[in-house]
């Protein structure tokens, strides 16, 4: 597809058209220059043939009006050379029976290309031809451009995200295309599964070069506006021409560039891109190893690396980002689910990865001040054990979550440290951790059976049983909890031991029950 | 197992007034502290607006007497607690109607080892520096730290490769360059000089640019502070072009004798020829 958008044919091509061949051409100067791109054809038997053209030009001429004049000859050729044509064909005839050497020694001195045509020939034809080609070439530009644009203002309009802007630039260029900002971050990647890893692979020497090292086939455009620079597209080993790969990183720049000023999207594509990393990392449906060149792409230091994987709830990604910033901590941050954010350290091996994690925690408390980061004033922060292995992160990330969630269902008050960690959250952690395990689904169904089968009963009875083991079976604490009499709650007391059959009064029991509810309330979260 | 600094520097945006900036400036000592780091080089003018915006003699105040001011002294108790070497970037008062655009370096044990006084003092719209500082006359110094040898070259200086060279010569190991540049101006040199300079030199750049567009005039200052290797490789990620950031990298020095025992500039560079460069 692409060999056909060159947009011209260059002198070589055109001497091995078939209509060319008939009249028997013969390159007598400028043998090396026959690459020249061809963007036209000008028939012209003028003396000062150069003013008329505009560089580019294939000149045919008989060379009638330069016959018995060295002189003008010679100045002929000069003139076109000033011109840039690309080449000079003389067809020979009555003018020139034989190539003229005046303007062949001309025409090399200045890499001019001259080629005689030993056979008379119409130039009509060679024009009609190269012309015809030409604009084929021409119009197909354009038509790829339109369509390449038409896909993508559709995909904008349509509200696609950045991915699918992105898929369909790669389908266009058949090579890995990769968006970064202007820190290098990898922000997104299209492409062929593999030749993308490759490419990120060795994405560090690549991007950390400053000036921007380019091998063959590498296309940038930068996305920027309204007279800011905030990224570049690149096209990574394009094969095809360099004007179609330029056409092709032009469209795509442009798509893109809309694709953000009309997003309307609350998450920026640093966001989106750390999300849709961190989220593969902790589903594990994508194995760890094969998300690391992903994680360095993004700006992640890996190498010799510990890491320390945070869930931060009730909280905002970009306030953690934030601080991350002020600390000068390398990590990513992204949310999870809504309030539920992420945050992966990356700290050098001789680095204190508890006081680091304590450090940001606590600096995360006191940034926040007014506005939107009230909200982190009451941010728990939940950590897993450091991991000096990728392929433990994610694993660290879940168990992050766990606590999280383990401290989210905690009665308020809790004395807790500013990093939460699993030994902090005791049985709700490991609950947590054991949640979905059929046997304590099912353990929990059976304690508390009696109360979950009737509706109307478990909407009263359950958060009294709740607040009651809580409080350590604090029975005037729970009725003042409650706002009811001590005699309405011994009542409600009693049901609840009815309908479980159980003594609560008996520690074993309570804490069965106790047990079952904290699962049953695990697996609401 | 070669000699690693854990090198920082910091880039934030004008807090509005001298103080809150300087304990801002104290807070990021800490963090890069925290963090593990060896040294640590603030942005030019650290506790300032870029008061050279404007011409006004009001930010004379701005200047303190290097080291016997209060921000040189507070600083060095500070650096003696955490165990950090600094490098502040100030405006100097040597005495009443001398000023100048100087760095001052303080070792990790809190003392005092000299300053820098930029050489290079720019006059275009928006950098009205000659209106406040006298061009520096105090040489090409090295500062022997309890971490290596360090440099500065402050910013409107690294548009001279003679000053570079002249600190390379002289043995730095990194060479911070400190600066106030804004977006329209000098965005497309920003990483281009200081890591051919890394290159030329051979050693480490730390390359520090303000954020945020200040009360006294347009300047859009962007940030992007970056550390460079002698290869020109960025050191991990460059900083954000408009949040406060601290950048703490392990600069391995290995690479520097590396990279010295391939190129020979060093030894290869011809001085003699280069007497027309130094006439006047």
């Amino acid at each position: 597809m692409t060999t056909a958008l060159e947009p011209a044919l260059s002198v070589r091509q055109v001497l091995a058209l078939e209509r060319v061949l008939a009249g028997e051409p013969e390159v007598v100067a400028g043998a090396g220059q026959l690459d020249r791109p061809v963007r036209w054809v000008h028939v012209a038997e003028a003396a000062d043939v150069g003013v008329m053209l505009s560089g580019g030009e294939m000149v045919l001429t008989t060379g009638v009006l330069l016959a018995g004049d060295p002189e003008a000859q010679a100045e002929y050729i000069r003139s076109l050379h000033r011109a840039e044509a690309s080449a000079v064909v003389l067809g020979l005839g009555r003018a020139f029976p034989t190539p003229p050497e005046v303007m062949r020694r001309a025409a090399e001195r200045c890499g001019l290309p001259m080629i005689v045509l030993h056979r008379p020939f119409p130039f009509a034809e060679l024009t009609e031809e190269v012309q015809s080609r030409l604009v084929r070439r021409k119009f197909a530009a354009v038509s790829l451009s339109e369509s390449v644009r038409t896909a993508l203002t559709g995909l904008i309009t349509a509200g696609a995200p950045l991915q699918r802007m992105l898929d369909e630039i790669a389908s266009h260029s058949a090579c890995p295309v990769v968006v970064t900002n202007l820190a290098h971050r990898v922000l997104a990647t299209a492409g062929e599964r593999s030749a993308v890893d490759d490419v990120l692979r060795d994405w560090e020497r690549i991007a950390r070069q400053a000036g921007g090292s380019e091998g063959d086939g590498w296309v940038r455009a930068e996305l920027g506006g309204r007279g800011e620079r905030w990224g570049r597209i690149v096209l990574c080993g394009y094969r095809g021409d360099a004007a179609t790969g330029r056409l092709l990183a032009d469209r795509g720049a442009e798509a893109l560039v809309l694709h953000r000023m009309l997003g309307g999207t609350v998450h920026s594509w640093e966001e989106q891109s750390a999300e849709s990393l961190l989220t593969d990392l902790v589903s594990g449906v994508v194995p760890a190893r094969q998300l690391l060149p992903r994680a360095r792409a993004a700006g992640l230091p890996v190498n010799r690396r510990t890491f320390v994987p945070l869930v931060v709830r009730d909280a905002e990604a970009a306030q953690l980002d934030r601080v991350l910033r002020l600390l000068g901590l390398p990590g990513l941050v992204a949310e999870l689910a809504d309030g539920v954010i992420a945050v992966l350290l990356s700290l050098a091996r001789d680095q204190d990865a508890e006081a680091l994690a304590a450090h940001f925690a606590t600096r995360l408390r006191t940034e926040a001040g007014g506005g939107a980061a009230d909200a982190c004033k009451a941010a728990v922060v939940a950590a897993a054990d450091a991991r000096t292995g990728w392929d433990d992160v994610p694993a660290g990330l879940r168990e992050a979550r766990h606590v999280a969630d383990a401290v989210a269902e905690s009665p308020a008050g809790l004395d807790l440290p500013v990093v939460v960690r699993l030994r902090d959250v005791h049985l709700r952690g490991l609950v947590r951790l054991l949640r979905d395990d059929p046997h304590v689904q099912s353990f929990a169904e059976r304690e508390l059976d009696g109360l979950l089968c009737g509706a109307d009963a478990e909407s009263e009875l359950l958060p009294v049983l709740r607040t009651y083991l809580a409080t350590g079976r604090n029975k005037s604490r729970t009725a003042q909890l409650h706002h009811v009499s001590r005699p309405a709650l011994y009542r409600r007391l009693e049901a609840i031991e009815a309908r479980l059959r159980v003594d609560l009064d008996d520690f074993e029991q309570a804490a069965s029950v106790h047990i079952a509810l904290l699962a049953h309330d695990a697996q609401q979260g | 197992m070669s000699r690693v600094i854990r090198a920082a520097v910091f880039q934030t945006a004008w807090t509005g007034d001298k103080e809150s900036m300087i304990q801002v400036h104290e807070q990021a000592a800490r963090d890069a502290a925290a963090q593990g780091a060896q040294v640590l080089c603030f942005q030019e003018l650290f506790y300032g607006p870029y008061f050279c915006q404007v011409q006004d003699k009001a930010f004379y105040e701005y200047a303190e007497q290097i080291p016997e001011g209060p921000i040189v002294q507070r600083f060095q108790a500070l650096a003696r607690e955490l165990g950090i070497v600094l490098v502040l970037p100030m405006y100097e008062e040597e005495q009443p109607g001398v000023l100048y655009n100087t760095a001052a370096v303080i070792d990790a044990d809190g003392s005092y080892l000299g300053k820098y006084r930029k050489h290079h003092i720019p006059q275009v719209e928006g950098f009205w520096e000659k209106f406040y500082f006298r061009p520096g006359n105090a040489g090409w110094p090295i500062f022997d730290t309890a971490v290596g040898k360090i440099g500065v070259y402050i910013c409107y200086d690294r548009h001279f490769p003679e000053g570079w060279r002249a600190l390379g010569l002289a043995g730095a190991e990194i060479v911070f360059n400190p600066s106030a540049t804004s977006r329209g101006l000098s965005a497309y040199l920003w990483q281009l000089e200081q890591p051919a300079a890394a290159v030329a030199n051979e050693y480490f750049v730390g390359a520090i640019n303000r954020v945020g567009v200040e009360e006294l005039g347009s300047n859009d200052f962007y940030g992007t502070s970056y550390f460079v290797d002698p290869e020109a490789q960025f050191v991990g990620e460059v900083a954000s072009d408009k949040e406060t950031e601290l950048v703490v990298r392990d600069l391995d020095m290995a690479k520097l004798r590396a990279v010295r025992d391939r190129w020979q500039f060093y030894r290869d560079r011809r001085p003699e020829a280069y007497e027309p460069l130094t006439a006047p």
